[in-house]
């Protein structure tokens, strides 16, 4: 027997966490979700609540401003597409293994781990519809980049692209706010429960200001000044 | 008197009523409705519901009973009565009713099952306190043996598997006086030393089940406790790098269900907050180098 052997008993064998992927790959999925996706989100919608000071300032100020940054189409793919894919892609599996019972157990923080699941899958689905409809169409059709504006307008002037869009927003700010109260306890910013409870509420707000904030946006492209295009 | 409403377990926490916060909600009766003078409750007569199996493969079944639950009986006793005199409610005499019990008095877990739906110990339930008619079941997520006796086999094997063990025995004198701990850090140890592996925890789980790869919260609360000890720390590395492997901490979702249902109130989502603490430290070990 060596030296080692009498130190290392049998069952206190080295795993090493970064050698085995799980791990990495799980707290991957958290850091991805808060930083880049999470951070886009909220510059997206405060971008976007800028729509209410009518076309000209959103397409220039706006939609210009942006389409004028160098290495836009790597930006979009590194920082947006990629992450993305990835967090959804492994929330995906992540779901798969999970069977919430928020009936049987009808506790808020139960209610949430499903909501967390349902709208993570129906945001796959609302980013499908608002990606296709704006970044990917505009791909084809260039009058759609050039003014946005009027593009966005013209949709959310129906009823039901403006529900869907609604709910979409909702859904993807609660996705984020609850996102964080999670991440707090899976990175381990928030030990006690009372810490818990404390930073769920504080994400509780930030949800609320930022839902108030996406809300504004989706109206202002109706109610902006001047609005012509779906008059 | 406040304290007389509470449970044994939270009273005996009480100088430190910081570190034994009860959970918040538990959604069903607790130590709080335990009053002992019971005596003076007339007697009823009560429906059982029992999902009944026969073996470990065979198909679950329903049947119904109705007795008379003595005043202060709980549902162990009640089974107990069952057992002397097993008819069903349409007259059937049948086999026993097989179930499990040992301390009756909330300390050894033998006696989890469902009852009315939600995991608990059945020695603590007072027929007084429950809906008719009581709806009993096997705890879920582990294997049937016969009706409401489940084989809780992996519970232990998940011990294992996060090294929920002290090695005193080691390549060092171990003869010296006992390692001091501090009155607070005793009285947050102590709200994890009272787990009884009953496996409530793990039935109201949404992350743990038989195809699932979790440990449960039960297994990591004992890793928080144990890396706390003088000497456990010691390993306190090899048991987060257990936890780190696949179906470890990160599979827990944080829906929290388990320290809602936990009848020994243990703080298993702050243990899971402190892990995941443990774990963020750990992993910048293990890249960055450090012990
Ligand atoms: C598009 C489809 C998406 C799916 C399928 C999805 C799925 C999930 C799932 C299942 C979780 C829970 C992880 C766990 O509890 O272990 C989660 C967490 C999270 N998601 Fe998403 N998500 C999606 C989109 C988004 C978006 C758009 C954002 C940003 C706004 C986001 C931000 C987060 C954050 C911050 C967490 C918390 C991670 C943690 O608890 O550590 N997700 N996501
Ligand atoms: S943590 Fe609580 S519910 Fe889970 S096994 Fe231990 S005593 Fe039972
Ligand atoms: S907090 Fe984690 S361990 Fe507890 S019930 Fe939820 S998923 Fe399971
Ligand atoms: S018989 Fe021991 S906990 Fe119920």
């Amino acid at each position: 027997m060596t030296m080692l052997g009498l130190t290392r008993q049998p069952g206190f064998a080295m795993s090493a966490s970064i050698q085995n992927p799980h791990f990495l790959l799980r707290r991957l999925h958290s850091l991805l979700g808060l930083v880049p996706v999470g951070a886009f989100l909220i510059f997206h919608l405060w971008e976007n609540s800028q729509s209410r000071f009518g076309a000209t300032h959103y397409n220039e100020e706006v939609v210009g401003a942006l389409q004028g940054l160098n290495y836009l189409l790597l930006l979009e793919l590194f920082v947006i597409a990629l992450p993305l894919l990835f967090h959804a892609g492994y929330g995906l599996l992540i779901i798969r293994d999970g069977q919430a019972e928020p009936r049987r157990y009808g506790y808020l923080r139960n209610w949430l781990y499903w909501l967390q699941r349902i709208s993570g899958l129906a945001l796959i689905l609302f980013l499908l519809l608002h990606v296709g409809l704006t970044r990917i169409a505009g791909l084809f059709d260039p009058s759609i980049s050039a003014d946005l504006f009027s593009h966005m307008q013209q949709a959310l002037s129906q009823p039901l692209v403006f529900a869907l869009y609604l709910i979409g927003v909702l859904l993807a700010v609660f996705h984020l706010a609850n996102g964080i109260a999670t991440a707090g306890i899976v990175w381990g910013l928030t030990s006690s429960a009372e810490a818990q409870r404390r930073f769920g509420w504080f994400c509780a707000g930030f949800g609320l200001l930022l839902a108030a904030l996406g809300v504004h946006g989706l109206l202002g492209f109706l109610i902006a000044p001047g609005a012509g295009g779906g008059a | 008197m406040q304290a007389e409403t509470r449970s044994n377990a939270a009273r005996i926490n009480e100088p430190f009523a910081a570190a034994a916060k009860a959970p918040p909600d538990h959604g069903r009766e607790t130590g709080a409705s335990r009053t002992p003078d019971r005596a003076d409750a007339a007697s009823r007569t009560v429906e059982l519901r029992i999902r009944r199996q026969d073996g470990p493969t065979t198909a679950p079944y329903w049947q119904s009973f109705r007795l008379e639950a003595r005043p202060g009986a709980n549902i162990v006793s009640l089974l107990m009565d069952l057992r002397e005199h097993c008819v069903t409610a349409s007259g059937e005499p049948v086999d026993p009713v097989a179930f499990e019990h040992n301390c009756m008095e909330e300390v050894c877990g033998a006696c989890a099952m469902l009852i009315n739906g939600v995991p608990r110990p059945a020695c603590s339930a007072l027929i007084a306190d429950l809906e008719t008619p009581i709806r009993l079941e096997p705890l879920p997520k582990f294997p049937v043996v016969r009706d409401l006796m489940v084989d809780r086999a992996q519970l232990f094997a998940q011990l294992k598997r996060v090294k929920a063990w002290i090695r005193i025995d080691g390549a060092w004198d171990n003869h010296e006086r006992a390692p001091r701990i501090s009155p607070q850090d005793w009285a947050a140890n102590y709200l994890y030393s009272r787990c009884m592996s009953c496996g409530c925890c793990l039935a109201a789980c949404p992350q743990f089940g038989p195809d699932q790869a979790f440990v449960g919260p039960a297994s990591l609360a004992q890793v928080r406790l144990m890396n706390a000890h003088p000497t456990g720390r010691h390993d306190k590395a090899e048991r987060l790098h257990a936890i780190m492997a696949d179906g470890g901490l990160s599979d827990c979702g944080n829906a929290q269900n388990c320290v809602r249902v936990c009848p020994k109130e243990i703080p298993l989502t702050t243990a899971i907050g402190e892990l995941g603490r443990q774990t963020t430290v750990q992993a910048l070990k293990d890249l960055f180098g450090g012990r």
